[in-house]
């Protein structure tokens, strides 16, 4: 596998993976801002937004028809249809992309419900690497926590409940969350993941982002034709 | 992850229907263990007007008859996904390996939904189409053949697959005397071999049949030249299928 860089894209792909509530959606929202606020062409991209899969992906987790099997492929289903609708036109009209979540969060979700890595791989290999990919790792019990306090009421496929690892949703969440932690921090070196520590503060955190974004990417190459929106 | 040639080849091997214990063509579906599926799986494969719902619809009397239990399944059925993917195909919006892995949803959820579970209690499940056809449309659209192989290696390798074989030409006058229109995709429309739907639907079929003589003998269809008379087809594959259950 390659990165869009080395299949010679203009485009450059920038991801963020960590568990929910580790703050990276906040963190590459502020990353979006900075780079369009200099006039550059931005694209930001959530996982599991597809409009037309996602009629049948909130059915599926409404009824709770889906199994492990279903759930990998309805989700590679949606970004395959992003990928190839969106992310790669995009990028090779030289924008830079950015995405709250890529490949990697299948890897790690698919694999926990007991899919075969090897086929859950192996069905993501049309999608090239990213360019720079930031995993925010924050304390287990910190994440948990702020997901916690925000939402009490926790979503059945969210808490993993489909694994019967516990009946309480919110053991079950810890559980769930605990192993998907173990299965990104071992692809972490793999996939050259740029750990952060997502219990620094915001502020502190995003100027890290913004200095490895610019010493990895020449910005001056993705000058955009209008001028910034504010 | 990525393969070379010779990988693929390996794969194309352990691909091949062989003989003895039920298995999956891969990993198979998590938690499942095919031994216990007891039942057979009867798959009929071919073009639209070859004749399969008809031969099917044959074997689920006779099957009855002689005292089995029968289920039917075919492809874009599933509870899952097949309005959306209903709605993809009208629209013609998505991209090849969206509708690709659409389509290996709606087999996924049929799989695991109706097929593992009949065949577990011990049911004679007909298939109207399986992974090959997914397969075939999407190797003739381009789509790496290593991928395909991975992806379907979720898929039950069936007790036996009748190919229902009609010349291009032949499917042109049966459709036309069913329904007098050819169907866009059915004729490949998207592929662009041709903008008039007549060529083009020749053209296609021509491409279709090709893949499926291709993987004929990694697969091991049972070709049946489906030209023949109804009767005639149908009273070959009640030979077959009893054989088939005659080992159990």
């Amino acid at each position: 596998m390659k990165t869009f860089a080395e299949l010679n894209f203009p485009g450059r792909l920038i991801a963020v993976e960590g568990l929910d509530g580790s703050g990276k959606s906040t963190q590459i929202y502020l990353l979006k801002r900075w780079l369009e606020l200099q006039g550059l062409k931005v694209f930001f991209s959530e996982w599991n937004s597809s409009s037309l899969v996602k009629a049948a992906t909130s059915k599926g987790k409404k009824r709770e028809l889906l199994s492990p099997t279903t759930f990998s492929l309805i989700h590679a289903t949606d970004f395959a249809d992003r990928y190839e609708r969106q992310l790669v036109p995009l990028l090779r009209a030289g924008y830079i992309v950015l995405c709250d979540r890529y490949i990697f969060t299948a890897f790690a979700r698919d694999t926990v419900r007991g899919c075969p890595p090897e086929w859950v791989r192996g069905i993501y290999n049309f999608a090239a690497l990213p360019d720079l990919t930031f995993f925010f790792k924050a304390n287990l019990e910190v994440s948990l926590q702020r997901i916690l306090d925000g939402r009490p009421q926790l979503k059945y496929f969210e808490a993993g409940m489909d694994l019967r690892l516990s009946t309480d949703p919110y053991e079950s969440f810890r559980i769930f969350q605990g192993r998907i932690l173990e299965q990104y921090l071992a692809m972490s070196t793999e996939f050259k993941f740029h750990l952060m520590n997502a219990n620094h503060a915001v502020e502190s955190q995003q100027s890290i982002v913004r200095d490895l974004v610019r010493s990895k990417i020449n910005l001056n190459d993705f000058q955009g034709q209008n001028p910034a929106r504010v | 992850m990525k393969r070379t040639s010779r990988s693929a080849k390996t794969g194309l091997q352990l691909m091949a229907r062989r003989p003895g214990p039920r298995h999956f063509y891969g990993h198979g579906i998590p938690g499942v263990d095919p031994a216990k599926l007891a039942g057979k799986l009867i798959v009929v494969e071919g073009a639209d007007g070859s004749g399969r719902s008809t031969q099917i619809a044959r074997l689920v009397q006779w099957l009855e008859g002689v005292g089995h239990a029968t289920v039917q399944v075919g492809l874009s059925r599933s509870t899952l996904v097949s309005e959306e993917l209903d709605q993809a195909k009208n629209g013609n919006i998505l991209s090849r390996t969206t509708l690709s892995l659409f389509y290996a949803t709606d087999f996924a959820d049929q799989l695991e939904n109706l097929i593992l579970p009949a065949l577990k209690s011990g049911f004679m499940v007909l298939a109207d189409r399986y992974i090959y056809t997914l397969m075939v449309r999407d190797l003739v659209r381009g789509m790496d053949e290593a991928w395909l192989k991975n992806l379907y290696g979720m898929a039950l390798v069936p007790d036996a697959v009748f190919y229902l074989n009609v010349s291009p030409e032949e499917l042109v006058q049966r459709n036309f005397s069913k329904n007098h229109v050819l169907d866009f995709w059915e004729s490949g429309m998207d592929l662009g071999l041709s903008r008039d739907l007549f060529d083009s639907f020749l053209q296609y079929q021509g491409l279709v049949g090709k893949q499926f003589q291709r993987l004929q003998s990694t697969y091991g269809f049972e070709m049946v030249d489906a030209h023949r008379p109804v009767e005639e087809i149908n009273m070959e594959l009640q030979k077959k299928i009893s054989a088939l259950i005659k080992k159990i």
